[in-house]
């Protein structure tokens, strides 16, 4: 009680700054909210009101003198910090935490409180000292940032699903064109194949089962076009390597060998419809002309790539072509799509002779206007 | 050739079911049955007990051959091959089928795939190699297609 009448009597000094005890003095005079209580009195009550804490608050000290700190709480106060602050009062111990108080007119301000126990010299606690600093800018601006910040985090969140969404849509619809040309392609050789069957003329059957084999050639491309994750690029090593053994396949002849010499090369997507059909046209060539009579042999296909160009070379070990005939002489239907797909294609192409059997040479360009019109 | 395989097509496309047919009988097998919808395809998986039965994925009324691959499977002793332009789609067990065609398919092909099941069924495992459109399910792949010395 006698500590309890010191303070009281601070109270009373309305007397200048300096005046009586100076960390008294200094306590009353400060623009920092102030207030002690009583940990031994009934419901630890004020004993103790600095002038900035009635000025923050709105209270009169009559008001406050006495009474339990928690006439600041209200309706929005977060309970889970107002149950800290208890804890810590009841273990003696301090605490600094930001909580929502309200004045005497009802409105609310932020409160950064820190609470700590004053003790005597036996460790008896004989006062809380608390002091109170409104900081409702600081909270209200770190709220606003947390707002914003979820809300762009909500925005972003909404976008990329949409994006995610759009991207599902788009790679749906490729799945379903790919399935029809698919679909489609399989259509046009079932219908080929089904037609040739009532054909009896062997000439017309040669070019109806022709005209098969470039649709199945097609076909291949479009097998081969998306088992890859690149659905820009298109691998003509394993391309080639499913035409030849399919082509070797439907000629029936199992006494010609295939051998593969080759090094990866990728052109754009575009370049492989052109690029399979031609291929087709060549190997089909050699099939039907190197090995007549039963002639046992071996079919050679080199793919390797250079600098600016790569090269497919077809080689038979056969009897050999009669190159000046075969490319001046009247110019079959296969010979003209060659020479058509090579010109699409930029691509130049010699006859050779292998000694012995035929030697193709196709030269062509890694990249063209169709891959620098589709960047 | 030994005994012909019984075989149920199950194809929404009345001319690839065509070809499947004439490729089928010129390789001297049985079609017990055809359908263009799973539900009939199913049907005919229990009324015909086939050997073989090809499916296609996408089947009529926008129904999905993996109704009939699990009909398949459940009854035990057919074997299911799929003939899809989507393949990408299937799980990676096939749902019980034993492999995968890729479409388009060219002819030479589906008559490899033929004589390699062939074997795979009368005398297995087959001598031949796996046709270059063909995927076998893993549980197939050990037995069927032993890595490569």
């Amino acid at each position: 009680m006698e500590q309890d009448e010191a303070w009281r009597l601070t109270d009373q000094l309305h007397a200048s700054t300096g005046k009586g005890d100076p960390f008294a003095a200094a306590v009353r005079g400060t623009r920092m909210a102030m207030i002690i209580t009583d940990p031994r009195q009934a419901d630890n009550p004020i004993v103790y009101v600095n002038n900035a804490f009635l000025a923050m608050s709105g209270y009169g000290r009559d008001e406050i003198m006495g009474r339990n700190c928690r006439f600041l709480q209200g309706p929005d106060t977060d309970r889970a910090a107002v149950r800290q602050i208890r804890e810590a009062v009841a273990e003696c111990r301090d605490i600094a935490i930001d909580l929502l108080n309200y004045r005497k007119d009802g409105t609310s301000f932020w409160n950064a409180l820190y609470l700590s126990p004053v003790a005597n010299e036996a460790g008896e606690v004989l006062y809380f000292f608390a002091s109170q600093l409104d900081v409702t800018d600081r909270v209200d601006a770190h709220l606003k940032t947390q707002q914003e910040k979820e809300h762009f985090e909500r925005e972003v969140a909404r976008r990329t699903h949409d994006l995610r969404e759009a991207l599902a849509a788009k790679t749906m619809l490729v799945h379903e064109v790919d399935h029809r040309v698919k679909n489609n392609l399989q259509m046009i050789s079932s219908l080929l194949v089904l037609q040739t069957r009532t054909i009896t003329d062997p000439a017309a059957r040669a070019s109806m089962d022709a005209m098969l084999k470039r649709v199945e050639a097609l076909g291949t491309v479009h097998r081969r076009l998306y088992q890859s994750n690149n659905v820009e690029r298109f691998d003509v090593t394993e391309f080639a390597r499913d035409l030849a053994t399919d082509l070797v396949r439907g000629s029936g002849r199992d006494d010609i060998r295939l051998h593969f010499d080759f090094e990866a090369v990728e052109v754009p997507v575009a370049k492989a419809p052109p690029i399979a059909l031609m291929m087709n046209e060549l190997v089909t060539n050699a099939l039907k002309h190197a090995f007549p009579d039963g002639r046992a042999g071996r079919l050679s296909i080199l793919v390797a790539p250079a600098e600016k160009y790569f090269t497919i070379k077809i080689t038979d070990d056969g009897v050999g072509m009669p190159v000046p005939v075969e490319i001046s002489g009247k110019r079959s239907f296969g010979k003209r799509l060659i020479e058509t797909l090579a010109r699409q294609l930029n691509a130049s192409i010699s006859w050779q002779s292998a000694n012995p059997g035929t030697a193709v040479h196709v030269s062509l360009p890694r990249e063209t206007a169709v891959s620098s019109e589709s960047q | 050739m030994s005994e012909p395989l019984r075989v149920l097509l199950v194809e929404d496309e009345a001319l690839i079911l065509m070809q499947l047919e004439m490729l089928l009988e010129d390789a001297g097998h049985v079609i017990v049955g055809t359908a263009m919808t799973a539900e009939d395809g199913v049907t005919l998986v229990h009324e015909t007990r086939p050997e073989l039965v090809f499916v296609d994925l996408r089947l009529g009324d926008g129904s999905s051959g993996l109704d009939v691959a699990r009909a398949v499977r459940e009854i035990g002793g057919v074997t299911a091959v799929f003939i899809t332009a989507n393949s990408r789609q299937l799980s990676e067990d096939l749902e019980g089928a034993a492999a995968v065609i890729s479409k388009p398919f060219s002819a030479s092909v589906m008559e490899d795939t033929l004589a390699f099941l062939e074997e795979g069924l009368r005398r297995p495992p087959p001598v031949l190699a796996v046709p270059h459109g063909m995927i076998l399910a893993p549980a197939y792949r050990a037995s069927w297609a032993p890595a490569a010395p």
